[in-house]
């Protein structure tokens, strides 16, 4: 019987496309790791805030200061690139492991404020709707256009799960991220990057203001965590400081490093893979007892583990990643 | 020719420069100049000071005090990468070959006035960053051909054995149109006859460009027949001044450089400073 229903989920296309959602959120935030490990060599251990700003400016906005849904977002990507730079300005002359430090410090800092200043975040009651006006939730805006999209697809594809327009939006928005990162990657500017990768003080010593790109790519890539700060609010229906842990932004490096240092496109197929791996182990069935809910949960992230580590042995570089590059990096 | 370009005109002028790490003075009081169209060397014993005082003029190093002027205008405490674009272009002892990075890349990455390299310029002027790009990697390539690294521009730098990387860093940094080089043991880890090329490029460079050169080296031989003015460091001070044959009989630097060297032959290697 168990069997039975393990295959039942399988087959469960709803429980696939929230999977989907999910990647697509992580391939988002892994992009913006990817800028900045991947391309200018900066160790940034803080995505989980840029997310945690971008979610929850739009939310307060919307909620407390009547913002329109749409208004809100590019306010919210504003502020979390600002505050990439401002925390960037001392932090990035740190060397690579102290900012590295620096980063998951200020990510906790902003977790623990979130958690803690009740009347702007809700503290651990989270984000949703208005407390005077429950019709009125920061979703609203984006459940019409949901509906729209669903109106339309139904035409032609019978009745698309409710997952089934936000799936599409984020991985659009995926797509259109990696061709504009890869892109920029090609040009002078990009080239300025990869030198500070490789080394800060040839950059220096041949012209080049490294402090001013590092901002820029820690700007870019706090603007892609508030993306992905969006969409992970529109998934969950709730903004809530337990989404922000440090974890998260480890998830995102665990996709990056199975995508490929040094690669955009690997970081989508990183991302698909690693939370259908993670996800997937739902379905490994063991008796209960000896194997609680709690105890699957640990095993499902050691399974996962074990085969990033394995992979690794294999194709270190990750799946897109170039060997070259890494060996010669070193 | 070498007198025309040898003008007399100073293009560096450095004062009373000092670098502290802690109790340690490595520069202190440093005073030397260098001469528009000249090639100088810097020499001196080990622990003499001469990489740190280096790090100090191009900015790498904050100095205590002192004041270095290039082209007449104070650049002490300015960031390297200001130095850099007023035209005072360095290399490391260790070379810094971009490695994950071709070597066309690591030639483009040093030209001056790319538009491209700002991301708004990306999106408004894209012709003129394509323009550009194209100008920049004809010059890349010419000078590739001049120190014979053309058919591995494609390679990745990391790929390169020693001596061609110094030649690449040489290059490199003559797309940023430098007026004075630095070069940091231009010779050290590479073998005789590259190193006999490298000197050739140097005079070549000043005689053809017009660029001024200050490189520190430890064999005397290389001093003296490749430069025309040598400045002597010992213990983070300059104890002579003066062209080679007037340096090479200096009783003080016989004492602190040669008296080391011919007691301590292991010395002429090319440890740290």
């Amino acid at each position: 019987m168990l069997v039975a229903v393990t295959f039942d989920a399988i087959t469960n296309a709803s429980f696939w496309i929230s999977v989907g959602v999910i990647a697509g959120t992580y391939a988002i935030v892994a992009l913006g790791l990817q800028l900045n490990t991947g391309f200018t060599g900066i160790v940034n251990f803080g995505q989980a805030a840029f997310m945690a700003i971008g979610a929850y400016t739009m939310a307060i906005l919307v909620l407390k200061a009547g913002f329109s849904f749409w208004l809100s977002l590019p306010c919210a990507v504003l502020a979390a690139m600002i505050f990439g730079v401002i925390v960037g300005l001392p932090a990035l002359r740190l060397r690579a492991d102290y900012f590295a430090i620096a980063t998951i410090a200020m990510a906790e800092v902003v977790r623990l404020f979130a958690q803690n200043a009740r009347g702007l975040t809700g503290g651990n009651q989270g984000l949703f709707c208005d407390v005077n006006d429950p019709s009125n939730c920061y979703t609203n805006a984006w459940r019409d256009v949901s509906d729209h999209i669903n109106n339309f697809v139904s035409n032609f594809w019978g009745d698309p799960d409710a997952l089934f327009p936000l799936l599409i939006v984020i991985w659009v928005t995926v797509a259109v991220a990696t061709f504009l990162l890869r892109r920029l990657q090609g040009t002078p500017w990009g080239r300025v990057l990869r030198a500070i990768r490789e080394d800060e003080d040839a950059a220096q010593a041949l012209g080049k203001n490294t402090l001013l790109y590092k901002l820029q790519s820690l700007a870019i890539s706090a603007c892609l965590g508030a993306i992905g700060g969006f969409f992970l609010a529109l998934n969950l229906a709730t903004v809530h400081p337990l989404d922000f842990e440090p974890l998260v932004t480890f998830f995102a490096f665990s996709v990056l490093i199975l995508g490929g240092l040094g690669s955009y496109r690997g970081v989508a197929v990183g991302s698909v893979l690693f939370w259908f791996v993670l996800e997937g182990t739902r379905f490994i069935d063991l008796p209960d007892p000896p194997f609680t809910e709690t105890r699957i949960a640990a095993i499902r992230l050691a399974i996962t583990g074990l085969l990033l580590i394995g992979l690794m042995a294999f194709r270190p570089q990750g799946l897109f990643g170039k060997r070259e590059e890494m060996v010669l990096g070193e | 020719m070498n007198d025309a370009a040898g003008n007399g005109r100073t293009l560096l002028e450095v004062e009373d420069v000092v670098k502290r790490f802690g109790g340690i003075r490595a520069v202190n009081g440093a005073t030397m100049s260098v001469g528009e169209g000249r090639i100088t060397a810097l020499i001196g014993p080990n622990g003499a000071g001469k990489t740190t005082l280096f790090n100090v003029l191009t900015g790498f190093y904050k100095g205590d005090r002192g004041s270095v002027s290039f082209h007449g205008e104070e650049i002490l405490g300015e960031h390297p990468y200001a130095i850099a674009r007023k035209g005072m272009v360095r290399t490391f002892q260790i070379t810094k070959a971009l490695a994950a990075m071709p070597v066309i890349d690591n030639m483009m990455l040093a030209a001056r006035d790319q538009p491209g390299e700002h991301i708004r310029n990306l999106f408004i002027h894209p012709r003129a960053v394509r323009q550009r790009e194209n100008q920049v990697r004809k010059q890349a390539m010419e000078l590739l051909g001049i120190f014979n690294l053309s058919d591995l521009a494609e390679d990745y730098a990391g790929t390169l054995s020693g001596g061609q990387r110094k030649l690449l860093e040489l290059a490199r940094a003559l797309m940023a149109e430098p007026t004075l080089l630095l070069l940091d043991e231009p010779m050290a880890g590479i073998n005789p006859t590259l190193g006999r090329r490298l000197l050739d490029h140097m005079q070549g460079l000043r005689r053809e460009m017009g660029v001024s050169i200050l490189f520190i080296e430890h064999d005397m031989e290389v001093v003296m027949n490749h430069s025309d003015r040598v400045v002597v460091m010992a213990e983070g001070r300059v104890i002579a001044e003066g062209e080679p044959h007037e340096v090479r009989r200096d009783k003080r630097v016989i004492d602190a450089y040669l008296g080391e060297v011919a007691g301590e032959p292991a010395a002429a290697g090319s440890s740290g400073e």
